[in-house]
């Protein structure tokens, strides 16, 4: 089949299915950018070729009526309907045409992959979503001052010395948390850790939580250290910017100091990763399209992303 | 004051900044406190303890009357000794109700226990002045063991080399090679000869052997490891010596009598380099440099010997047959009714009879069986991570992975798994400690931790 090249604003608006993999700003509600993708997707939509007005009964009660208006009718041509013309009626594409939901949602101050569902890819985002797939973050966190909020854009609170921190002492603080928070995904799991069950579950590794109200951290890791910054790697389930930020800032108590967190950033959402992701200047119709054909294919390769019932979980999902 | 003023009015000159980042920004950076945590214990090691409370093992009391209380008996979590705080330890021991420390000061003591002390297995404490001496059989926090020294030891030579505690005696082996023994010796564990209705209770004996009467000028006792009520002596050129009660064989020596005198073992470690040698009840076990298990001792649940006629006591020292296909063993231990190993591929191997770790159904094990690497923290977050060490009590068993996190599983006799509760673990689950750890000592319903903490 060849490829052709389509001018045609209604064969675009119905291909207009699937998942989207947009990169979040920081700084930038959820909601926004979603307004701001609707609204890049209509006016993509609305340069295209548009759709003729549609045409009138050839009975025409505006004609031959013997009043003084016929000569000035009689010269608009053929026997379009004016009142759906895109003069009259407006834009074919207005935002609240197209259907569309995030998979999860970010924090404000958080920035990366952020997902969509438009249009048709509605039931996906929701299958995904049921399925709790795990979120990867870089999250930085900045010593020696601590915040209310524990996010930058709010009041210092307190100051503290960090000169004796060492990358060492991070991550052996990181890999001691990973283990206490995997030893608390058994107890979250709801299984009695009596049971022949609760060994066996014990036997396959990690699990996924029974419902969306805890948040379960599998892996922690230290992956940069410039004092005063550091970053740590991520890998959790029902997480939230707060969550996160409160996490440093235990950290940071644990390590004789103090730190707030500088940066969130979601780089993989299940297989959706942050290559893939699309940058604000992308966020127009041809490159839209383009990435619905990316996550499509991502979809297709990992097939269990829309339907497993499995309780195992493995890092790459 | 007037700079700062000028330094506010200058950055609220932006207008169009909303309300919420104005207070941000107008926040005098001068007046923010400065967090100097206290930092308590500098200390390369920290320890933390949990399990049976009543008898003073844990240390933790400081008020007799509190730790009398009902509530004080068990504590179910790890719990960090205030004692580590305010000392270097360096090792730690546990027998049956009570516990040991090697210590580093600056005063020379080098020796502090904490526990049952009916039997003067910490030596001869006394109550209050020294004129109207009222023996304690619970010390609630540790004390110094004063060790009898000759002219010319320095504080370096009396520091601890090895230690080990059994049932009713502690035996200590010093950097100059000086064994000291005390507490209960009625069937010899203490390597002297036994004394008819000698009495135990606040005894001031605390017997001194040098290791050149042990194991000859040329060699050197390195480690030294108690069962219920025997002692071995484990030397640099890997030869075994042994005394204490030997009804099940558990001294090796080729006969079930009580031995007073420490004796060498030979059997089939004779020739053999032993490196490490295990023991908590009356299964012994011995690790020689290629990696292969010898035992003797009680062998009741087929823990030694697997076959139909086996006999259930084994007073020479065997090399086992049936963990033949387990590969390079790293490291062994040996409970009351089970065994451990752990091979080269950091991979557990346990049999015998109790909670193996195999779930709830499984009770029994003739054959080594491994523990699959999930239950010890291995997962594709941490896929590196192995088993690195291994020991047992007499009814449960632990394991350290290369993180330093420390898996717990078995009898939960008053809680000294440590994971809050007192029900059986049928599988290792990790116990919640704030540091890594290096050393666990297991009691019979005590546990203690060396760690190494955080920062």
């Amino acid at each position: 089949m060849s490829l052709t090249k389509v001018y045609d604003a209604a064969t675009v608006f119905k291909h207009l299915n699937g998942i989207i993999n947009v990169y979040k700003p920081a700084g930038m509600k959820v909601k926004h950018v979603r307004n701001a993708i609707l609204g890049n997707i209509c006016k993509g939509l609305n340069e295209l070729e548009q759709r003729e007005p549609r045409k009138l009964t050839k009975d025409r009660l505006l004609l031959g009526t013997g009043t003084a208006a016929d000569t000035v009718l009689h010269k608009i041509a053929s026997d379009a309907d004016l009142s759906d013309h895109i003069l009259a009626a407006g834009p074919r594409y207005m935002p609240a045409d197209i259907k569309c939901a995030a998979v999860a949602t970010l924090g404000d101050h958080t920035s990366g992959v952020l997902l969509f569902g438009l249009n048709g890819g509605l039931q996906q985002s929701s299958l995904i979503q049921r399925n709790r797939p795990v979120r990867v973050y870089h999250v930085t966190a900045r010593m020696g001052t601590a915040t209310e909020s524990h996010l930058p854009n709010s009041r210092i609170t307190v100051r503290a010395n960090h000169k004796y921190v060492t990358a060492e002492r991070i991550s052996g603080l990181a890999a001691s948390m990973q283990a206490s928070h995997q030893r608390k995904m058994y107890e979250l799991c709801g299984v009695d850790l009596q049971t022949q069950a609760a060994y066996e579950l014990a036997c396959k590794g990690l699990l996924r939580p029974a419902d969306n109200s805890q948040t379960v951290i599998y892996g922690i890791k230290l992956i940069h250290f410039d004092r005063p910054h550091f970053t740590l790697e991520l890998h959790t389930i029902n997480e939230s910017e707060e969550y996160m930020a409160a996490l440093i800032h235990d950290m940071a108590i644990e390590l004789r100091t103090v730190a707030h967190c500088s940066q969130l950033r979601c780089i993989r959402h299940a297989h959706f990763d942050v290559m893939e992701s699309l940058l604000r200047h992308g966020w127009h119709l041809p490159g839209i399209v383009k990435n619905l054909r990316q996550q499509r294919a991502v979809l297709e390769a990992h097939p269990q992303l829309l339907e497993q019932q499995r309780v195992e979980l493995h890092a790459a999902s | 004051m007037l700079h700062s003023v000028k330094a506010v009015t200058h950055r609220l000159a932006r207008q169009y900044t909303a309300k919420a980042n104005r207070s941000i920004l107008s926040q005098d950076i001068k007046k923010i406190k400065n967090y100097e945590p206290k930092i308590s214990g500098t200390h390369a090691n920290r320890v933390y303890v949990w399990g049976f409370q009543e008898t003073g093992a844990l240390g933790l009391q400081t008020n007799v009357k509190k730790a009398q209380e009902r509530y004080t008996e068990m504590v179910h979590h790890p719990t960090r000794l205030q004692f580590s705080n305010n000392n270097e330890i360096t090792d730690v021991t546990a027998g049956y109700g009570f516990t040991a420390y090697a210590v580093k000061r600056s005063d020379g003591e080098t020796l502090f226990g904490s526990g049952l002390n009916t039997d003067s297995q910490l030596g001869f404490q006394v109550k209050g002045n020294s004129k109207d001496p009222a023996n304690l059989d619970v010390i609630i926090y540790p004390t110094a063991i004063k060790l009898p020294r000759e002219q010319g030891e320095t504080d370096e030579d009396m520091q601890v080399r090895s230690m080990s505690s059994g049932r009713a005696h502690l035996v200590v082996v010093t950097q100059n090679g000086t064994v000291f023994t005390m507490g209960n010796n009625s069937y010899g564990q203490c390597g002297r000869s036994i004394i008819e209705d000698e009495r135990y209770t606040a005894s001031a004996l605390i017997n001194r052997i040098p290791q050149a009467d042990i194991c000859g000028a040329e060699d050197e006792i390195v480690a030294v490891e108690c069962g219920q009520d025997h002692s071995l002596f484990l030397t640099k050129l890997g030869r075994v010596y042994s005394c204490g009660w030997g009804a099940d064989g558990q001294t090796g020596q080729g006969n079930y009598h009580t031995a007073g005198q420490i004796t060498l073992i030979a059997g089939d470690i004779e020739k053999e380099r032993i490196v490490r040698v295990a023991c908590s009840s009356d299964c012994v076990l011995a690790l020689n440099e290629q990696g292969d298990i010898f035992g003797w001792g009680n062998s009741e649940y087929g823990q030694l010997d697997d076959s139909v006629d086996a006999e259930t006591q084994i007073c020479t020292p065997r090399a086992l047959t049936l963990t033949k296909g387990i590969g390079k063993v790293k490291d062994v231990a040996a409970g009351g009714s089970f065994c451990m190993a752990l091979n080269d591929q950091g991979l557990v191997y346990t049999w015998g009879y109790g909670i193996l770790g195999f779930g709830p159904t499984v009770e029994q094990s003739s054959k080594p069986q491994h523990l699959l690497p999930p239950l010890f923290g291995r997962n594709d977050f941490s896929n590196a991570t192995t088993v690195i060490s291994i020991g047992c009590g007499v009814f449960h068993m632990g394991a350290v992975n290369s993180d330093g996190d420390l898996f717990m599983w078995g009898k939960n006799r008053f809680g000294h798994l440590g994971l809050g509760h007192k029900k059986d673990q049928f599988f290792p689950f990790k116990a919640a400690i704030n540091g890594k750890v290096t050393k666990v000592a297991y009691g019979v319903d005590h546990t203690i931790a060396l760690c190494r903490p955080h920062i």
